[in-house]
């Protein structure tokens, strides 16, 4: 059959000037979705109502940490005017239980709850107002049960045990090499303890969405970082099936980790399916939303590190606990990343690491940004300061000294190949040495200036054979652009432009002709989460085989259209032309016609899947834990004010290989976002219990920090191609905050001879230290 | 109900006839207790649009400043301890809705702009429709923890401080901006010599040191009398332990901030600069 083709009027002689290449990768197209962000037009999940919404929910929260529930009385809330219902775990029709890889945690609490902010019931009312007012009537009757509020706590003869199987969540090891002899051998041991804080995800947006079941679909909208995920655990924990749970996600204002557990979905689902036909709001204010959602871990470190005499390191024994929390979240996979970051990009050849994993009555402990990582990084480099005083070594030196090349193993014994550590610290330490170090000359006498430096790793994607993959699709659109489907979850770090810049730049069109819909689980194949550092990787990669699939078609019709080889074709600028004749061409909107006449689909899809290898059970060795590995290296320059303990950050310098920048700008904006967010962490924020109680919830006295109190971010984005990449990207989400805290607290060491080991470095602690330090007693 | 008069005559009206009415000015400290629901007011009386409680003025020996001149105003202001503890408070956008006058009557032991008063000394204007106005002196203002000298039907109409006196200013607090004080202290060498000494944060109101203040009348300010009304400062804040910060830190912070304020207006007078971070500040 011959097609029929729509060429026969088609001009061949150019009307305009076909402008020159421009390569999408690499540049700083601007956001898709920054002009409306920035004029409010945007529609995050708390603009959707109350406009939006018929009715509205509010949901009941224990105000005990740990205690079994007598009795659930919701009658002085029925009575409530504007009430519609009140549900509690009886009215769930599913499995009433969620939990991202382990399934422990209830929706609505049936027997017992475990966390002052476990949810008991559900409320639905006419108005915002009466669903408050009646979430406070609902009385719950309580048998209390001894509060585990801390990790010692926990661990002590006689705890009580949040399950019967114990406190005791998991543990995950490393083993490798003789550690005992190489500490009996080693010219010079270190030992120190640390202690990082529980932290908060402090998101702008806080949880807020819709929900409305119209007989056959539950459709949400409500922000996650997985969508495809999240319709899999709200059809099971509400009992109906999945194909009829659509999520869609709303414009999202961050989520660091926070958004990857279940908030207000199952809730909203479960209004919706009682009340059919209209549609639910629900919103957490700030102080709910940082009652209810999972933290940071806070670890204790215990660090041994041994070097010989040359200060080359023989050994590392490492022990960490855990605070989990009263639910697994994502635990297993934090403690296993803690274990295989160790010892980070750094040589050891004996390493003894033993995780444990402890449950407490505090909030849930899960993802966020660094994801473990994050919290040895404080450890291995707090102890490379430490093994350099020790061994009267020069910081640098030390570290460059026992810093991994290409080829060398790290704590998983993988083997890295793309190991540019090295250029990373001296990248960061030449952009430090351009300008004069101004030390402490002329600094009145209760001031102390100081500089450090941190080199960290970072394992991207899920990894240790945890099943990581992303699908995406690209169309051509009947005007010549194109448009790029994926289940990503675009929350504030770039994935849309990063998508649309990477099948833009393979179909050679402008990026005004691109076009994206992501995370909505009708429209979009799934694309895994949006965490892990992964999506450029993952997803880019899939958008970029999709591309390429749909390139070779375009090749093909432009070949047969302009009398040439497929090979011949040029796409440029939204035309395809010959190579060696730019008059010979056509526009791509003339291409979608004659491809669909000559029976082209003009879709393409793309699978990314690549294999990682489960650890070793017992050793926690792998030859391939994570897919690819990222680098950084931080410099920081800190002013102390010995006397009142202040620190204030005064230069902060940040390198990070990111294989390519799509989109460097966004790559800058990343970097000079974890760097903050570091700082937070080093300097200001922790949530504080209680007994089980959060006593900052809320933005008065959990600090995060303004733009007062962060310097200029000097950001150096190294690229080398990552072969494995999409252009040889990889990604940058996590290390730039995993840099920032050791860097911090490695210049506040160098200022005052003081190591800190305990996190956040306020004013008070770093006073504590001081006094310490010069023998003054400090009541505790 | 919500009133917004225009002018004071009828402000002090409303406020004889509606003695439960939520009275501000600003509403910066109100809005946040309503929010975190400690605070259910069912009407109120804003000041907020009272043309003659904005203005700040002087008659050579003082400076007389309208209860609803805002942190933004007082940023301004010569006096350096009112000017910099102004511009302490909270970011650009509460200070240009925060007032003195509000600052008073909430009487937060965390006041920033009543720390820097208290130090300078002054007096306060309470006035009612009923019985007129009267003048109290700053440091009889405050009772208790958030107990004031005005009365039910009275309204703070005006801020009286000496023109003249030399001060310093310094928090401490966990960030840079939007930040409430761990502590702070103000301090204020007056045209007579005498000195005030007052501080955040480290008790239930905002506190003055008078036995501190005796000693340092005994003059001149050398660095062994600082000390010794350090130590007297140690032992008259009363700071408890909370979640913020321990009592330890805070009594050793007023004795540090003491120290360092007062020791900086013995060595520049009118001209120093205390600010912690701007001596050192890299280029």
């Amino acid at each position: 059959m011959t097609p029929q083709s729509t060429k026969t009027d088609a001009p061949r002689t150019p009307e305009v000037t076909i402008p020159p290449a421009d390569h999408l990768v690499g540049k700083n197209c601007k956001r898709v979705d920054g002009r409306e962000k920035v004029t409010g037009l945007a529609m995050y999940g708390a603009d959707l109502f109350p406009q939006a919404a018929d009715l509205f929910a509010k949901v009941v929260r224990s105000e005990e940490a740990h205690a079994d529930i007598v009795k659930i009385d919701t009658s002085a809330a029925l009575a409530v005017g504007g009430v519609l219902g009140v549900y509690t775990h009886a009215d769930v029709g599913g499995t009433n239980i969620h939990g991202l890889i382990r399934r422990d945690h209830p929706a609505l609490a049936e027997k017992r709850v475990r966390y002052r902010g476990d949810a008991i019931a559900v409320v639905v009312a006419e108005s915002e107002r009466s669903a408050e007012a009646a979430r406070d009537r609902v009385h719950v009757e309580y048998s209390p049960l001894p509060v585990v509020a801390t990790m010692e706590e926990a661990l002590s003869d006689g705890a009580p045990r949040l399950y019967p199987e114990g406190n005791i969540m998991g543990d995950k090891r490393i083993r490798r090499g003789d550690v005992d002899a190489a500490l009996a051998a080693a010219h010079c041991v270190v030992t120190d303890t640390f202690h990082t804080q529980t932290v908060d995800h402090a998101f702008l947006d806080v949880e807020a969405g819709t929900g409305i079941w119209d007989g056959h679909t539950l459709t949400l909208n409500a922000p996650g970082q997985w969508v495809h995920e999240e319709r899999r655990l709200i059809a099971l924990a509400l009992g109906i099936p999945v194909e009829q749970v659509r999520i869609i996600q709303p414009v999202t204002g961050g989520a660091f980790g926070g958004r990857e557990d279940i908030s207000i979905q199952i809730y909203l689902g479960l209004a919706a399916l009682k009340h059919p036909g209209k549609t639910i709001g629900l919103r957490y204010d700030r102080a709910e939303s940082m009652r209810a959602r999972h933290k940071r871990h806070a670890l204790k470190i215990e660090y041994t590190l041994a070097a010989d005499r040359e200060g080359t390191l023989t050994a590392a024994r490492i022990t960490v606990h855990s605070d989990e929390g009263a639910y697994a979240s994502t635990g297993i996979a934090v403690m296993r990343k803690a274990a295989s970051h160790a010892t980070g990009p750094y040589r050891v050849p004996a390493i003894e690491v033993d995780v444990y994993g402890v449950h407490t009555n505090n909030n849930p402990t899960g993802a966020m940004r660094g994801f473990g990582a994050c919290q040895m990084a404080i450890a291995y480099e707090g102890m490379m300061d430490r093994l350099a005083d020790a061994l009267e070594m020069d910081r640098v030196a030390l570290r460059k000294r026992n810093m991994i090349v290409p080829g060398d193993p790290v704590t998983t014994g993988q083997r890295i190949d793309n190991a540019s550590v090295h250029e990373c610290l001296d990248a960061a330490l030449a952009k430090f040495n351009e300008r004069p170090y101004p030390g402490n000359d002329g600094l009145p006498p209760h001031l102390r200036r100081g500089w450090g430096m941190s080199a960290i790793c970072f394992g991207l994607g899920y990894g240790d054979g945890f099943p990581d993959c992303s699908r995406a699709r690209v169309e051509i659109n009947p005007d010549g652009g194109a448009t790029v489907y994926t289940g990503g979850v675009e929350v504030g770090q770039g994935l849309l432009n990063t998508m649309m810049q990477i099948a833009g730049e393979e179909l050679g069109l402008p990026f005004e002709k691109m076009h994206v819909v992501a995370a909505d689980t009708e429209l979009t194949d799934e694309s895994g989460s949006s965490s892990a550092t992964r999506q450029t990787y993952f997803t880019g990669n899939a958008v970029r085989i999709a591309a390429s699939e749909l390139r070779e078609q375009i090749l093909d019709v432009a070949g047969k259209w302009l009398n040439v080889h497929p090979h011949e074709v040029t796409l440029q600028q939204g035309w395809a032309f010959e190579t060696a004749n730019d008059a010979n061409r056509v526009s791509m909107a003339r291409l979608y016609d004659e491809g669909l006449a000559r029976g082209y689909s003009f879709k393409a899809t793309g699978l990314f899947k690549p294999r990682t290898v489960p650890e070793v059970h017992g050793t926690g060795q792998s030859p391939r834990a994570f897919i690819t590995y990222l680098f950084g290296a931080h410099v920081s320059q800190v002013l102390v004010d010995i006397e009142t303990g202040e620190v204030k950050v005064e230069r902060h310098i940040a390198a990070h290989d990111v294989g390519k920048a799509i989109n460097p700008q966004s790559v800058e904006g990343q970097i000079v976002g974890g760097v903050a967010q570091g700082l937070g962490m080093a300097l200001m924020e922790e949530v504080v219990y209680k007994k089980g109680r959060i006593l900052n919830a809320g933005f008065t006295d959990y600090i995060i920090p303004t733009i007062k109190d962060l310097p200029p971010v000097e950001a150096i984005i190294i690229e080398h191609d990552d072969p494995g990449g999409p252009f040889g990207a990889h990604g940058v989400g996590e290390p730039p905050l995993i840099g920032a805290v050791p860097a911090i607290l490695s210049a506040i060491y160098d200022a005052t001879g003081v190591a800190p080991d305990t996190l956040p470095v306020t004013p008070e602690r770093m006073w504590r230290l001081l006094r310490m330090r010069d023998g003054v007693p400090v009541p505790v | 109900m919500f009133h917004q008069p225009v002018d004071i005559e009828t402000a002090l009206r409303l406020r004889g006839e509606r003695p439960d009415a939520t009275v501000v000015n600003g509403c910066t400290d109100v809005s946040v207790a309503r929010n975190h629901g400690m605070l259910h007011p069912r009407e109120v009386i804003d000041l907020s649009r009272i043309a003659s409680l904005k203005t700040i003025e002087h008659d050579g020996d003082n400076l007389l400043i309208g209860a609803g001149a805002t942190f933004a105003q007082l940023g301004k202001c010569h006096l350096k301890a009112l000017r910099e503890a102004a511009l302490s408070v909270a970011g650009p956008a509460i200070r240009n809705q925060g007032t003195i006058g509000g600052n008073l009557v909430t009487a937060s032991p965390a006041g920033d702009g009543c720390v820097a008063l208290l130090a300078m000394g002054g007096d306060v204007e309470l006035a009612s429709a009923a019985r007129g106005s009267r003048w109290v002196d700053v440091r009889a203002f405050f009772l208790g923890y958030r107990k004031t000298e005005l009365a039910g039907d009275e309204l703070v109409t005006r801020v009286r401080v000496p023109y003249n006196p030399v001060t310093r200013w310094y928090k401490i607090g966990k960030r840079g901006a939007v930040n409430i004080s761990l502590v702070c202290a103000a301090v204020a060498r007056r045209t007579d010599g005498s000195f005030g000494l007052a501080y955040g944060c480290v008790g239930p109101i905002p506190l003055f040191a008078p036995k501190a203040e005796r000693v340092l009348a005994r003059g001149p300010l050398t660095d062994a009398l600082i000390a010794e009304a350090a130590d007297v400062v140690e032992s008259e804040v009363a700071p408890i332990d909370d979640h913020r910060g321990s009592a330890d830190y805070r009594r050793a912070m007023c004795r540090t901030l003491t120290t360092r304020l007062l020791a900086d207006i013995a060595k520049n007078g009118d001209q120093g600069d205390a600010d912690a971070f701007s001596a050192g500040a890299a280029a």
